[in-house]
């Protein structure tokens, strides 16, 4: 509580004494026990997927050590080199623990690490925006609504097609379709937090406009950006799941989520239904979490809703 | 109380009595839609299956394969070493009511050989051929050396009208946009086109006027395109369809037990084969093992492909992959078919025979690989390519697996790579064998690569030995068949045999479905035709 924006929020808020603003918001989020379930479901999905090579069974990923000849066991089955298919295998001879682990792996990395650079991509320009105003202002903005009028899928199809198959090319896809929701969200927020009070003392003061965009202007503007944020996340997961179901994204060999699902859907008229149903199960999991996640800080964050 | 019964018998009577007459209208999904109407564009299976239906050919094969019958030929024979003569059957009508003579047969070989702008052409049967009409209805056909394959040729080329409605007379002019929408689409077969609405479906009608070979079991026949194997059994299973083509064979043992779907199914002409580069010194995807590019090009030798050949395990990917449905091969056509080698087997799986043989040609320590394939051309196509990729991974030669849709597949393997080489250094493909003998595949896969002579075309490795060459031209040029027939086996067992010059891996084998009441022939050379559909008690 040293800087002058802070002792002014906390005016602004009536707040004083012995709780700091972190230890409220964490009182605030863990009033809702499901938002707090789907926290520690992320971690531990997370957790998981960090220890993917240490935790799987096998690599699925390893051709040399996945045959066909194990294909399309049941859950329960023993492969030929003796590890027990907890779940099966697919279609091509892979575990399917271990391709699911592996999967998890991708989504939530291709998620986030697309999240997090299409969020970069998106602050700097909506900050960017709502501090210059004028024609730059309205420049990325128009950018903005013709990126925001085409549907995200078929963006990211038609960039798929093109660029190929890959890990890299799928989070670049993903950041085109997704920067311009941070953008919008940000100039938005901005634009009130320009008209206040500390800004003009920062702009009276003579700080340099980089100064003020990203010390003064930024922090004000992250709580709608962290809720945009997790929502966007969890709506990349199941883009790239979409993709990946369509056959883009990732290659054959190494099946995300949305992969492994379209591999089973072949089979699941014919009763093995494992191969697309626990991958689906998993990827409903993390998508559901993330969204609990995000509905809570969405309302913890806004000060409208707040008592 | 009394209407309600009436109303139901009135739409009991109507369900009931509209069966039998909607008897003769069939509705076919099928897998792949053809590419255009114009009978040149492309020779490809699915548009050589549709056309069938709207052009007549001289000579077309009964479902099997095994018998020649002329559609707009009565005879044919051979009236010396360089010429043959067909007769064409008289009172044959287009669609608009003209007459087919002489004029149109040549006029139809001269647009097929001349074709600019399509995707893979008919030259290769059309080369080195020359038509000359004698009377309105006989045709003389001259070429350079014997070619007793001539019969076979003319099941390839289909006969359009050289004067089609709507074209302005001596239609040279016209392109396959005018096939596609209906207006130069004028042949003389048993159906008439009616619509093509793309991405949907084919409707095609009875024509009255045919007087031909091929049966006209039904009135109407719509093919739907169902490119998606569950959704294409799920129609057939609804109903919405008559019948599928293409089931897929994780589905076949389920459809089996169902009693309101019958199947039927039969080994193809098409053998499912791997290319090897051996043209090029530093092929792009032979790499050293940790993917580095390489100087030296280990498929160039014979014991390297050898050793590959007996590193996949062919068992495995017919029994797991294909689900029991398809046949392990050694060579171009599967058992039953004219010209094909006695002595020749499927290779065995032997992965110790094999690192011998790979230590014996100096590359005991293995090398990279990436294998590319179509992901919707072939019968599980893509599983292939990731078993073969698990298979020789397996064995100490890391292989990376890459599949792609087949418009952008085909293009690439063929003459992606720069002065219009083959892109990819080991490829899967698979070639049916149009004229049901194995000079086809020879000439066409592992004859030295000539553009002039028409030789080699599909030969994406370029495999080429001259005693391969020279056997081959002296077994076309053989009007005798059994002598010939011992020929081409020869050219076969040098090609693949000895030199391993591709890696054949199995005979596909093709089913269908229909729903109880129907019977469908399964084709050898994988059509599926409306017109062999029929109804049974």
């Amino acid at each position: 509580m040293t800087t002058a924006e802070n002792n002014m929020e906390s005016e602004e808020k009536g707040y004083e004494g012995v709780q700091t603003p972190l230890r409220r918001f964490l009182s605030d989020f863990c009033e809702a026990k499901l938002a707090v379930v789907g926290f520690f479901t992320i971690l531990a999905i997370a957790l998981v997927a960090i220890m993917a090579p240490f935790i799987a069974p096998t690599d699925p990923y390893d051709l040399a050590t996945v045959s066909v000849l194990d294909s399309r066991l049941a859950p329960g089955e023993a492969m030929m080199n003796g590890t027990t298919a907890h779940l099966g295998t697919d279609g091509a001879g892979r575990d399917m623990v271990s391709a699911m682990i592996y999967g998890l792996r991708i989504s939530l990395g291709v998620g986030i690490g697309s999240g997090l650079i299409a969020m970069l991509i998106g602050i700097s320009f909506g900050l960017l925006s709502a501090y210059a105003g004028g024609k730059i202002d309205s420049i990325f903005m128009r950018i903005v609504d013709i990126q925001l009028s085409f549907p995200a899928i078929l963006v990211a199809l038609v960039l798929l097609v093109t660029l190929g198959k890959g890990v890299d090319k799928t989070i670049i896809a993903l950041v085109v379709v997704q920067w311009a929701y941070y953008a919008r969200t940000i100039r938005g927020t901005a634009l009130v937090e320009r008209r206040r009070e500390y800004i003009e003392s920062a702009v009276c003061l003579g700080l340099s406009k980089n100064r003020i965009m990203f010390r003064h202007l930024l922090p004000n503007c992250l709580a709608p950006m962290i809720v945009v944020g997790t929502m966007q996340i969890a709506h990349a997961i199941s883009l790239e799941a979409t993709l990946s179901f369509l056959g883009l994204g990732m290659p054959q060999t190494e099946p995300s989520l949305g992969r492994l699902i379209s591999n089973g859907f072949e089979y699941i008229l014919s009763g093995k239904y494992w191969i697309s149903v626990y991958p689906g199960i998993a990827l409903l999991v993390t998508i559901v979490s993330i969204n609990l996640v995000g509905d809570r800080l969405r309302d913890v964050l806004n000060p409208r809703l707040q008592k | 109380m009394r209407t309600w019964r009436q109303i139901g018998l009135a739409a009991l009577a109507v369900t009931t009595l509209s069966g039998p007459l909607q008897a003769a209208d069939i509705v076919i999904g099928i897998r792949s839609e053809p590419s255009s109407i114009d009978p040149y564009f492309h020779n490809l299976g699915p548009n050589n299956a549709m056309l069938g239906h709207i052009f007549d050919r001289l000579n077309d094969w009964t479902p099997k394969m095994d018998k020649m019958f002329g559609r707009a030929a009565s005879s044919w024979k051979a009236i010396n070493d360089t010429t043959w003569e067909f007769k064409l059957k008289k009172g044959i009508k287009f669609h608009d009511g003209s007459d087919l003579t002489a004029d149109d047969v040549l006029f139809s070989y001269d647009r097929a050989a001349n074709y600019t702008g399509g995707n893979s052409s008919f030259r290769t049967y059309t080369k080195g051929k020359t038509l000359k009409k004698i009377d309105d209805y006989t045709i003389h056909i001259m070429t350079e050396k014997p070619y007793p394959l001539m019969p076979n040729d003319t099941t390839t080329v289909m006969i359009m009208s050289s004067e089609a409605k709507g074209t302005g007379g001596k239609n040279k002019g016209i392109s396959a946009k005018d096939f596609n929408n209906g207006t130069a689409a004028i042949g003389s077969g048993p159906y008439k086109f009616v619509e093509w609405k793309k991405g949907d479906r084919i409707v095609l009608e009875k024509f009255d006027g045919y007087k031909g070979p091929v049966a006209q079991p039904w009135d109407k026949i719509t093919f739907k395109f169902i490119k998606s194997e569950p959704a294409r059994v799920a129609a057939l299973m609804a109903g919405d369809v008559d019948a599928i083509d293409n089931v897929p064979t994780s589905d076949v043992e389920r459809l089996k037990k169902n009693p309101k779907i019958s199947l039927s199914s039969g080994v193809s002409n098409r053998v499912i084969y791997l290319h090897m580069d051996q043209f090029r010194d530093s092929s792009p995807f032979v790499t050293t093992k940790d993917g580095k590019p390489m100087n030296k090009n280990p498929l160039k030798n014979p014991k390297v492909r050898k050793a590959l050949s007996m590193m996949i395990n062919r068992k495995a990917i017919v029994e797991r992959v294909m689900e029991g449905i398809a046949i392990p091969a050694g060579q171009l056509l599967p058992e039953g078919f004219f010209g094909r080698s006695g002595k020749m087997q499927a290779e065995k799986f032997d992965p110790k025979g094999a690192k011998k043989l790979l230590k014996e040609a100096g590359w005991g320590d293995g090398f990279g690989l990436t294998i590319h394939g179509p992901n919707d051309r072939y019968i599980n196509d893509a599983k292939i390519c990731e078993a073969i990729g698990q298979m020789l991974s397996a064995q100490g030669i890391p292989t990376k697996v890459v599949t792609m849709p087949k418009n952008v597949f085909f293009k690439r393997a063929s003459k992606g790579a720069e002065g219009g080489l083959p892109e990819f250094s080991f490829v899967l493909v698979g070639w049916g064998s149009g004229t049901g003998e194995p000079s086809s595949p020879l000439k066409s896969l592992l004859a030295t690569h000539d553009k002039s002579k028409g030789m080699g075309a599909s030969n994406r490795g370029r495999h080429s030995d001259p005693r391969v060459n020279k056997v081959l031209n002296e077994a076309l040029a053989t009007v005798d068949d059994s002598k010939r027939g011992a020929l081409l086996a020869k050219a076969t067992e040098i090609a693949i045999g000895e030199n391993t010059g591709i890696i054949p891996l199995h005979y596909q084998v093709n089913t269908w479905a229909t729903r109880k009441g129907l019977k469908f022939d399964p084709r050898a050379d994988e059509r599926t035709t409306g017109y062999d559909y029929t109804p049974v008690k």
